[in-house]
């Protein structure tokens, strides 16, 4: 087919003389179908988009992956997120987010894995560690008090009694006491933690209603997610985030934030404090509530 | 030049129409001074190349039924629109073509199997360093080297005439002299140093004959096979430089040690498993075992093997995982010699252990190794364990630098050799000699 394109293309390029001058006399059929149709071709080479393929591997690494920044274009080329640009270069450690991710061979019991080691992570507020179980390696989010050579356990047992909670351990909500801190939570079971990971923050388990639990969020908003979701226990790492001082614009500049512009406007309706009553509890479970009538 | 452009976009964005183009013809030839023999190219139609590229649609799943198969028009030996098309069965040469050749799935190889084998190579970076080390080849550490073996060296007999300056001399060529530019690099510098400090042992040999019954050997192949517990491993890869002996080492520790090693317990790593870290393949050659040469070479017996850090420059280990590959490939090169004297079958006892000294270093560290290997038998923690004497991180020299270190006016390290360490190099003279003396 390509070859049926490329001879299509060259055919109506070279149209002989011989076919023009009579062409003059004849204005006829001749024409027709000597000039082919052609919408012309490419010269130059494979204009595929590359934007994007950093991001296609599939095989989990703990080796860091060189990442492409977008500079808050989106894929028509055009700014969609002002703000966004420059800064250093960095490069992306693939975090697992599911903490229950068995090895293979392994599956159903509860595993340790042991922190090889805590560092910046240039990509996320909080820390990432490396942690090391039977014969593999990846990277969690750090919490508080982590340190290297520390022991993690992660099971997905729940058992009558509540299980003591040791800081940065895993287990569901149905097996932790009521009112510990918690983070990476899991709003659909077996998905992956979404909920609850930057720098400091935590959630507090509320209580535990048939089968589901309700954990507050950092915003003070409830939701309800089924009791076998996976959450760690303690608060996130670098929990001095917030009080961090950028000191000078260039430091915003080395982070990749652009200046907004200075131009002042109007401050219209969301803009001041609100005092408005919490949202609804948000359920993630598709269970009737006993509260429900 | 626009209006010729507007009409011939229209004109294309439709299909070529006889009208267009016989107007455009008509004009160029009325026009009188340029005529173009060629029809004007549409560069400007073509769809915004930077656009978003949509997903390949992955084409519907065809299963195929085997009673209802689509009707194709493979037997009417023409297309016609609306039949299937036929599926020709794949057709393969029956004669193996070098130019065009597949290499099977991994499943399907002939050497393929079910259990899977750990690899470690000379790129193997082991997480635990050393304990893991250990803890793969069933063996006891002690640290520090065999007293016998130092002892050796201080009879002034033993030593080279002159030695503290040849030394420091053989370090200045290595750090400073060998090059044109400013200073050489590093995997020069290591390799040269280690080649100079060789060659100042071998002075020796007009004193010691035993030293001429040795040679030395280059990127030799060791493969070396063992099952710990309920895995299987191999140790494969070129390693280092090989100093190798026509008569065997003597053994280090007697039998009574030999036999008290059965207490020793093994540090357990839990939870990272001894596998970690190693490359796991499911395609191998079971009871792969090869010293790197042939069974009549006149040099059978590992002295010494030298292994330097800054070989491969794509990467290098830290000294945890550095002296883990001395040990590992020190017990690969006792094993393969013990499987060629004893057998493949797990031995409990060695009758005679097979003793390797290991060296390795970067050009300024040295890490000394002597390990013993007195059992095959790796099914259990339990039992006779191999022995290794490792002496860590002994620095040869402290700086050799080219240009001094100056910070706030003052020198801080002087340029040229400094903080040069004797006994260093006499323990490498010690390893060079032992079983020469």
């Amino acid at each position: 087919m390509a070859l049926s394109c490329l001879t299509r293309a060259l055919r109506s390029l070279t149209v002989s003389q011989n076919t023009l001058l009579s062409s003059q006399c004849e204005l006829g059929a001749l024409v027709s179908t000597t000039v082919a149709q052609c919408r012309g071709f490419l010269t130059t080479a494979s204009l595929e988009q590359n934007k994007t393929l950093w991001k296609q591997r599939e095989k989990y690494t703990i080796k860091p992956i060189g990442m492409k920044k977008t500079g808050g274009r989106d894929h028509t080329g055009r700014i969609r997120t002002h703000g966004i640009g420059g800064g250093h270069k960095q490069r992306y450690r693939w975090i697992d987010f599911q903490r229950l991710h068995y090895e293979e061979g392994k599956e159903g019991k509860p595993f340790e894995e042991k922190v090889v080691e805590v560092r910046y992570d240039p990509c996320r507020s909080a820390d990432i560690a490396l942690v090391a179980g039977g014969s593999r390696k990846r990277w969690i989010i750090a919490t508080e008090n982590m340190q290297a050579g520390d022991t993690i356990k992660t099971s997905a047992v729940i058992g009558r009694m509540a299980v003591l909670a040791n800081e940065g351990d895993a287990h569901p909500l149905g097996a932790l006491p009521v009112g510990t801190l918690v983070n990476n939570l899991e709003i659909q079971p077996g998905k992956g933690s979404e909920y609850i990971r930057a720098a400091g923050t935590s959630g507090v388990l509320l209580r535990k209603v048939n089968g589901t639990a309700i954990v507050q969020l950092p915003s003070k908003q409830q939701v309800q997610v089924h009791e076998t979701c996976m959450v760690t226990v303690g608060r996130v790492s670098n929990i001095d985030h917030n009080k961090e001082v950028i000191g000078k614009a260039g430091r915003n500049r080395w982070f990749g934030v652009r200046p907004s512009s200075g131009l002042w406007q109007r401050k219209g309706g969301w803009a001041g404090r609100k005092i408005k009553p919490l949202p609804a509890m948000k359920n993630y479970v598709n269970l009737p509530s006993i509260t429900a009538q | 030049m626009f209006p010729e452009t507007a009409r011939c976009v229209t004109a294309a964005l439709s299909p070529f129409s006889k009208t267009a183009v016989l107007k455009e013809l008509r004009r160029l030839s009325a026009h009188g001074g340029v005529c173009r023999l060629q029809p004007r190219r549409h560069f400007a139609v073509s769809r915004r190349l930077t656009a978003k590229v949509p997903p390949p649609r992955k084409p519907r799943e065809r299963v195929p039924i085997p009673g209802l198969e689509m009707i194709n028009y493979g037997e009417r030996m023409h297309y016609v629109p609306g039949l299937a098309k036929p599926v020709n069965p794949d057709w393969e040469k029956d004669f193996k073509d070098p130019r065009y050749y597949k290499s099977p799935p991994l499943d399907k190889m002939p050497l393929s199997k079910e259990k899977p084998c750990y690899v470690f190579n000379q790129r193997s970076s082991l997480l635990e360093g050393v304990p893991q080390a250990l803890c793969l080849t069933k063996t006891k550490l002690i640290p520090g080297l065999p007293p016998q073996l130092l002892s050796a060296v201080e009879n002034p007999a033993n030593q080279i005439p002159d030695q503290d300056e040849r030394v420091q001399n053989a370090i200045k060529h290595a750090r400073f002299w060998d090059t044109t530019e400013e200073r050489p690099d590093k995997t020069k510098y290591s390799n040269t140093l280690l080649n100079n400090l060789m060659h100042l042992c071998a002075t020796l040999q007009s004193s010691h004959p035993a030293i001429g019954r040795r040679m030395l050997a280059e990127k030799y192949s060791l493969a070396a096979t063992w099952k710990r517990g309920e895995d299987l491993f191999q140790i494969r890869g070129q390693n280092g430089l090989l100093h190798s002996c026509m008569d065997p080492l003597p053994v280090v520790s007697g039998r009574e040690e030999v036999a008290e090693t059965a207490d020793h317990v093994m540090q357990s790593l839990y939870p990272v498993s001894p596998t970690i870290d190693l490359q796991k393949i499911y395609v191998y050659k079971e009871e792969m075992n090869n010293t790197g040469f042939r069974d009549d070479y006149p040099y059978p017996h590992v002295h010494t093997l030298y292994i330097l850090d800054g070989a491969d420059t794509n990467f290098s280990l830290r000294r945890e995982q550095f002296r883990a590959k001395i040990l590992m490939f020190a017990f690969g090169n006792a094993l393969a010699r013990a499987h060629k004297l004893y057998g493949t079958q797990p031995q409990r006892v060695l009758d005679c252990p097979i003793t390797v000294q290991a060296v390795g270093t970067n050009g300024r560290m040295f890490q000394f190794l002597v390990f013993q290997l007195n059992t095959t038998d790796f099914s259990g923690d339990d039992g006779i364990k191999n022995q290794a004497w490792l002496d860590e991180d002994a620095e040869l020299y402290d700086f050799a630098k080219v240009r001094p270190l100056i910070k706030k006016k003052q020198v801080k390290v002087p340029a040229g050799l400094a903080g040069y360490k004797p006994e260093i190099f006499n323990k490498f003279l010690a390893m060079y000699l032992h079983g020469a003396v």
